[in-house]
């Protein structure tokens, strides 16, 4: 096999922002002729970038359906290519705009109308982990020693990811961001304050409201608690008391040992700003933000290095860094191809270790976590780690645990679906198969993680068929 | 020489050490202590049940011998993408006494693998049908690559009593130049292929069984047989990374003196390379593909 190329989209629904870039993905065998295939991404290529807009709102709490679609349209159009070109790629929706009344509904109707196998995305720690690969942290921290922290700070929240060696370590989200304060770029009037930031104010009883005219110092005394939380996130400096207040949903769980920082989405850009002239240019207060931080002690006590990606951090991680392929050694039939937003449900390595028949019954306890409201069965993936080199001994007794213990969903027409992080799958898949009626529809992967609470999505075969694409992610809405 | 013998003796020697040295002032009780504590050692035969660490059970990937390293963990990673013996804490020829060991050890499993039989046991549990080349042993085997490639009448006919003719696929196992291979991979790598090929309802009859064989020992059980495809599991000469490494060699309709680019190979099956149960698996659709080819090798792709 020679190499192959799968055109993938991303696009990032953000708090201010709404753009699109399109990219490429070699696919190549890294193996001799001589072994088994091992098939790996081995180049991803942004070819396409779309303009930026502000993300169309019809109002506060509405996101425009209609002003996207078209947008994607026009952008489809410019890159000269067609929806079937697609092979893959992910909406996310981010920071403010995951919290709108229609956002759940605008993101499946968007990946649907984006392409056949575009899925949807949403969530702070996926939306984090994206934005630092996207910002290249993830290969800045495979060259650097140590914990780096990409400080993702977009209109509405500000993600962070740690990375070491090229992992994800850690993630956390803080509701800090450049449009938390909006003011007419004309009149230098407030015209929104953002909830969390209004109890600051009270708190600190500063005269800011809606509808006030501002000069930039007015706004420093908030500015400077917003820097100070993203200092104390990493453990930089004095605590500030509204550091738990600004946090989304968790911090990081080790503070201390960064190495070294990054910064991407629309503030990074903010942070290089020189010779600024009118700090409402953009009609908030990213200007003043981002120049705070460049006077932060991120400059001084710590490393800032730089990124590849600022702005456009999240939409190239959305379409460059959420596929991944499966390993080469799987089995599958291929009628069912693609699946889209099926849960994982996660094996205990306990459960891993029992006897086939114990094994099933725990798949079968576990699987009604999944009976939707009225007690009907959802398809379900099954993840585990399985065991590297394993016996045939093993493998059999994994096929008959599985194929017992998902009987019920079988019966009710589902296909099965096994994920398997060592390289196992292909035996595995042909165990299953001879133990389930002929002709059942089934897919067996192996070289992918997945967790509970993670959604799944397997692609159409590339690769001669050797391999599957996936991408996983998380739906959760907060 | 008895315990008392030998204790005299050493005395008198440390006798002599002592005052060549013009230490006389050392007490007496004292000399004698000491030359008792030698004594222990060398003439009494206390036994242990402790045993010495395995040096060949350390990971290597995950062993680093340098000093001080100025990032351990940054060197860790690199380690663990191969099993070269990075990172041994020497240049040049002077290793740790460590590394020199582990190099013997391994050197030494490498060797046994060659110069060892596989189990007669578990060809007999397998069920295979034992043959052997006209190789009269391993030193012949070693010498004469030519010998390894040929059966004489006695062996053609087990060959043609047991196997069935023009099967589609015939598979044999061959002890190759590591036994350890084929005891370390060929139980799980035999049923992950006969269920791999189950799917494409194709199967396999008796597996023979061949001592001394080099690759194209092959050809002439495919002349043999009239099979339509011999796949022959084969240990492969070991390295000192692992002694247990197995390759698959595959060929539609081999005869002898065929080109060598007429067989797919399938190598690296260990447990640090390719799971065998996943190349039994694999090794199953490369069966299938030839069949409906009806061409191996280099011709295949």
């Amino acid at each position: 096999m020679d190499k192959e190329t799968l055109l993938t989209v991303g696009i990032d629904l953000g708090t201010s922002t709404t753009q699109l870039i399109l990219s490429e993905l070699t696919v190549e065998n890294f193996a001799s002729a001589f072994t088994v295939p091992r098939i790996e991404i081995s180049d991803k290529k942004v070819i396409y970038r779309s303009d930026i807009i502000f993300t169309p709102l019809i109002n506060q709490v509405e996101i425009d359906e209609n002003k996207i679609k078209e947008f994607v349209a026009l952008q489809y159009d410019k890159a000269g290519i067609v929806k079937d070109d697609i092979k893959m790629g992910a909406v996310i929706i981010t920071g403010e705009t995951a919290r709108k009344s229609n956002s759940s509904k605008v993101l499946q109707a968007l990946s649907g109308y984006a392409g056949d196998f575009v899925v949807a995305t949403a969530g702070p720690d996926l939306e984090s982990i994206i934005a630092g690969k996207g910002a290249g942290t993830e290969t800045l921290s495979r060259e650097h020693r140590g914990n780096i922290v990409n400080f993702d700070i977009g209109g509405g929240t500000s993600n962070l990811a740690m990375f070491r060696a090229g992992d994800v370590v850690d993630t956390a989200c803080f509701d800090i961001g450049g449009r938390l304060i909006k003011i007419d770029s004309d009149s230098h009037t407030i015209t929104y304050i953002a909830p969390k930031i209004l109890e600051i104010i009270e708190k600190k009883h500063l005269s800011l409201a809606v509808g006030n005219h501002v000069v930039p110092e007015d706004l420093m005394p908030i500015i400077d608690e917003l820097v100070n939380a993203l200092e104390q996130s990493i453990g930089l400096g004095e605590e500030t008391p509204f550091y738990n207040l600004l946090i989304t949903h968790h911090d990081l769980k080790i503070k201390t040992d960064v190495n070294a920082v990054t910064f991407s989405g629309g503030v990074a850009d903010c942070i290089k700003a020189d010779n600024v002239t009118d700090w409402f240019q953009y009609g908030d207060i990213g200007l003043l933000l981002g120049n705070r931080i460049k006077n932060s002690l991120f400059f001084t006590k710590c490393h800032v290095l730089d990124t590849v990606e600022t702005i456009r951090a999240t939409v190239v991680g959305a379409g460059s860094h959420t596929a991944e392929v499966s390993g080469s050694t799987i089995s599958y039939t291929d009628e069912i191809l693609p699946i889209k937003n099926v849960p994982v449900l996660k094996l205990a390595k306990e459960d891993e270790q029992l006897k086939a028949s114990e094994l099933a019954a725990q798949i079968r306890s576990k699987l009604d976590w999944y009976l939707t409201d009225d007690n009907q069965l959802t398809n379900v993936a099954l993840s585990f780690q399985g065991i590297k080199s394993p016996s045939f001994a093993d493998i059999q007794r994994y096929a008959m645990g599985i194929t017992e213990g998902v009987a019920k969903l079988r019966e009710a027409g589902f296909p099965l679906l096994i994920i398997v992080t060592e390289d196992m799958a292909k035996a595995l898949g042909n165990s299953i198969y001879s133990m389930l009626p002929e002709k059942s529809p089934f897919v067996c992967i192996d070289s992918i993680v997945a967790e509970n609470g993670d959604y799944i999505d397997i692609g159409t075969p590339v690769a001669g068929g050797n391999v599957l694409p996936v991408i996983i992610k998380t739906l959760v809405f907060n | 020489m008895n315990e008392t013998e030998l204790k005299g003796m050493i005395e008198s020697i440390l006798g002599e050490l002592v005052k060549a040295k013009g230490l006389d002032s050392v007490e007496p009780a004292k000399r004698t202590k000491e030359v008792n504590k030698l004594g222990d050692s060398v003439g009494s035969n206390i036994i242990s049940n402790e045993f010495l660490p395995d040096i060949s059970e350390v990971d290597l990937k995950k062993q680093l011998l340098v000093d001080n390293p100025h990032d351990r963990e940054g060197y860790l990673k690199m380690k663990s993408y191969t099993a070269a013996r990075l990172g041994v804490g020497r240049c040049g020829t002077r290793y740790k006494t460590q590394s020199v060991l582990r190099f013997r050890a391994d050197h030494a499993a490498a060797q046994d693998a060659v110069f060892s039989d596989v189990n007669p046991e578990l060809v007999e549990e397998m069920g295979f049908i034992p043959v052997r080349t006209v190789c009269k042993n391993k030193d012949e085997y070693i010498t004469r690559p030519d010998h390894g490639r040929i059966f004489d009448e006695a062996n053609t006919e087990i060959i043609k009593q047991n196997v069935k003719k023009g099967a589609k696929l015939q598979v044999v196992v061959g002890d190759g130049l590591s036994s350890a291979a084929i005891e370390a991979n060929i139980r799980d790598v035999i049923p992950a292929l006969k269920q791999g090929l189950k799917k494409y309802n194709l199967d396999f009859d008796k597996v023979l069984f061949v001592k001394y064989c080099r690759v194209p020992a092959m050809d002439p059980i495919g002349e043999i047989s009239d099979a339509d495809v011999v796949c022959l599991f084969v240990g492969e000469r070991p390295g000192l990374v692992t002694a247990e490494s197995m390759s698959a060699y595959i060929a539609y309709r081999p005869t002898v003196g065929m080109p060598e680019s007429r067989r797919t190979v399938v190598s690296n099956i260990h447990k640090g390379g390719t799971p065998a149960v996943e190349a039994g698996a694999y090794i199953a659709d490369i069966i299938k593909n030839m069949l409906e080819k009806k061409k191996s090798g280099i011709e295949l792709k």
